[in-house]
């Protein structure tokens, strides 16, 4: 756990002087100690412009970034808890459709010149989503049978594919906008605010204490219901709880910064291999880690390489390959 | 202790599959429940537990309702060893034994030391020390089985519930957790009721059986007098025939070949 906190700090500060413009790690060092001890002084003798790009660019970025993942991470474990699946991740339940869907009808408004038009639109969109699905897989009069990991995957899945539909259908239609949809969905960080961080940060501790709290339920609700509910867990509570908390990050992840597959499978399918599947040491650490790759991901579209592929497009072109091998290595050893 | 269901009914959509059930179970004694697949053996366990409540009638526990308990409480209570033992993550057998701790652990705590010692003690006696680092999703379908069993012995509580639990067990295995239970009754004076499908087994090990017919009780008693040929033909529609058996001084049904 430490271990992991000092890399995501270490690759925050590394992060910070990568970049069109290079800065020392040794100065971005002494301006966030002159920043956080509020020291004018050492502030003064730094260049200016090293500041606005430290301030006002890389550090809300970069901490956006870092948010972004650590809050897919934890939502995928949630989803891989509550659904009894290691497969399933934030968008098994259809909330990135839900989203893309939201972004795409808002996009086709022309409705972002209005600013905050799209993210608010994609998360209505996933909200929706949420509840439809919800709505769906559950019934009053069995409510036993309600809820259940089979008929929420299944109602994710038809609800996502009716909405992947009408967006092929709004891209159809869109005409020259099309591009601005494709590359909505295909995700990035570039040009995010203080603002952007603000909402992820919100959210993601809302989530984490809520996750935190319901994380030994979600231990015993791995042995069935039965057994977890005679073991003193109120099974529809907390599925409900931990199913909207979990679709809301995932939700506000993706009005933030698009549609990023992978994190939220690969991550703590990874960091179960290091603590064992107890979600109290899984959720804390798939956090940073979930944190820490997404932004190594990000450093490398934004400074490594020489034009900037979209990040959705980048973890999933990398984190792929990387699961397959993880997945062949320790299935079958 | 004393458990009594007052005239309690429960309906899955419309069908009814417990109609109209009451009786009652006192503590220090091994009941069975038999009868034919779907007569509603397992709902009733799933009522008796709480984790269905039915459609009328209610559950009471030294007369207070189970609905006046919280789900805390009723955990400290009633244990139950279900039918589905499957587990999806790869917890190790300790972790699964420790899992029947945790109603008296308090949520953000570390388990104390008698927790760990009953978990030692727990894993010794069901025989499954060997398999305390092994990982349950791993484990073949019998030796997981004992480690649920061993999850719900663990709970320590007063009633135990057995929903088949032991389907896929051995003989040799078998016969050493049902001896567990009943030691388990005489000393700390434990109320079990089991559902079980090989009426042998019942009739030698409870006290009191229970045969269950399209959610209707047909007869309710004393191992012994429960069970005859005529019971047998009226709730399985099998003939069969009946005998004293001295050597385990109980009750054991044979069948015949010709049906």
């Amino acid at each position: 756990m430490v271990f992991f906190s000092l890399f995501l700090v270490l690759m925050i500060i590394t992060s910070l002087s990568l970049g069109y413009i290079n800065i020392p790690i040794k100065d971005i060092i002494t301006i966030l100690y002159g920043k956080i001890t509020a020291d004018l002084q050492i502030l003064k003798n730094i260049n200016a412009t090293w500041l606005a790009v430290i301030f006002d660019v890389r550090l809300p970025r970069i901490l956006t970034c870092a948010g972004v993942g650590a809050a897919l991470a934890v939502s995928g474990s949630l989803f891989q808890g509550i659904l009894l699946n290691p497969l399933a991740d934030p968008y098994t339940l259809g909330v990135s459709a839900g989203a893309a869907f939201g972004a795409c009808v808002a996009i086709i408004l022309n409705l972002s010149a209005a600013y905050v038009s799209v993210p608010l639109f994609a998360f209505m969109g996933a909200c929706t989503t949420l509840f439809v699905v919800m709505f769906l897989s559950y019934s009053s009069k069995n409510p036993m049978a309600g809820l259940s990991s089979n008929n929420l995957i299944l109602s994710g899945i038809i609800v996502g594919a009716i909405l992947s539909a009408g967006i092929s259908f709004l891209k159809f239609i869109a005409n020259e906008q099309v591009s601005v949809i494709i590359f909505w969905l295909m995700g990035s960080f570039a040009s995010k605010t203080w603002f952007d961080f603000q909402i992820v940060t919100l959210f993601l501790l809302i989530g984490f204490s809520v996750s935190i709290f319901y994380a030994r339920d979600l231990n015993l609700i791995s042995l069935g219901a039965k057994s977890a509910a005679s073991l003193g867990v109120d099974l529809k509570k907390t599925n409900i709880i931990l199913l909207v908390t979990g679709s809301m990050l995932a939700a506000v992840c993706v009005s933030v910064s698009g549609i990023i597959g992978f994190v939220g499978l690969l991550v703590p399918h990874m960091v179960r291999f290091i603590t064992g599947p107890d979600n109290r040491k899984l959720i804390p650490l798939s956090m940073l880690a979930g944190a820490s790759l997404l932004l190594f991901a990000d450093t490398i579209t934004r400074a490594v390489l020489p034009y900037e592929i979209p990040i959705g497009v980048l973890t999933a072109l990398t984190g792929g390959p990387l699961f397959c091998w993880i997945f062949k290595k320790n299935r079958f050893k | 202790m004393e458990l009594s269901l007052n005239n309690i009914s429960f309906a899955y959509e419309g069908d009814m599959v417990i109609q109209n059930i009451g009786c009652s179970f006192v503590s220090g004694n091994f009941y069975s429940i038999i009868g034919p697949n779907g007569s509603g053996k397992t709902t009733l366990l799933d009522l008796i537990s709480g984790f269905l409540n039915p459609c009328a009638g209610h559950i009471e526990i030294d007369n207070k309702t189970i609905l006046s308990l919280t789900k805390k409480e009723v955990s400290k209570k009633i244990s139950i060893v279900s039918q589905d033992y499957s587990i999806n993550f790869p917890f190790s057998v300790k972790d699964v034994v420790m899992m029947g701790r945790h109603p008296y652990i308090p949520r953000f705590s570390h388990p104390s030391m008698d927790d760990f010692v009953k978990v030692e003690t727990m894993l010794e006696v069901c025989g499954i020390k060997h398999l305390q680092d092994r990982k349950i999703n791993e484990l073949s379908g019998g030796e997981k089985q004992r480690c649920v069993f061993a999850r719900a012995l663990c709970q320590d509580t007063p009633i135990l519930l057995l929903d088949e639990a032991f389907s896929n067990m051995d003989i040799n295995h078998t016969l050493h957790m049902l001896k567990l239970v009943k030691q388990s009754i005489k000393e700390k004076n434990r109320l079990v009721i089991s559902v079980f499908h090989d009426l042998n087994l019942a009739s030698s090990w409870s006290d009191e059986l229970l045969m269950l017919k399209q959610g209707e009780i047909k007869a309710f008693g004393n191992s012994q007098e429960v069970l005859t040929q005529q019971s047998i033909k009226d709730v399985f529609d099998v003939r069969s025939t009946v005998e004293f058996n001295e050597h385990v001084q109980a009750k054991q049904v044979y069948y015949s070949t010709n049906i």
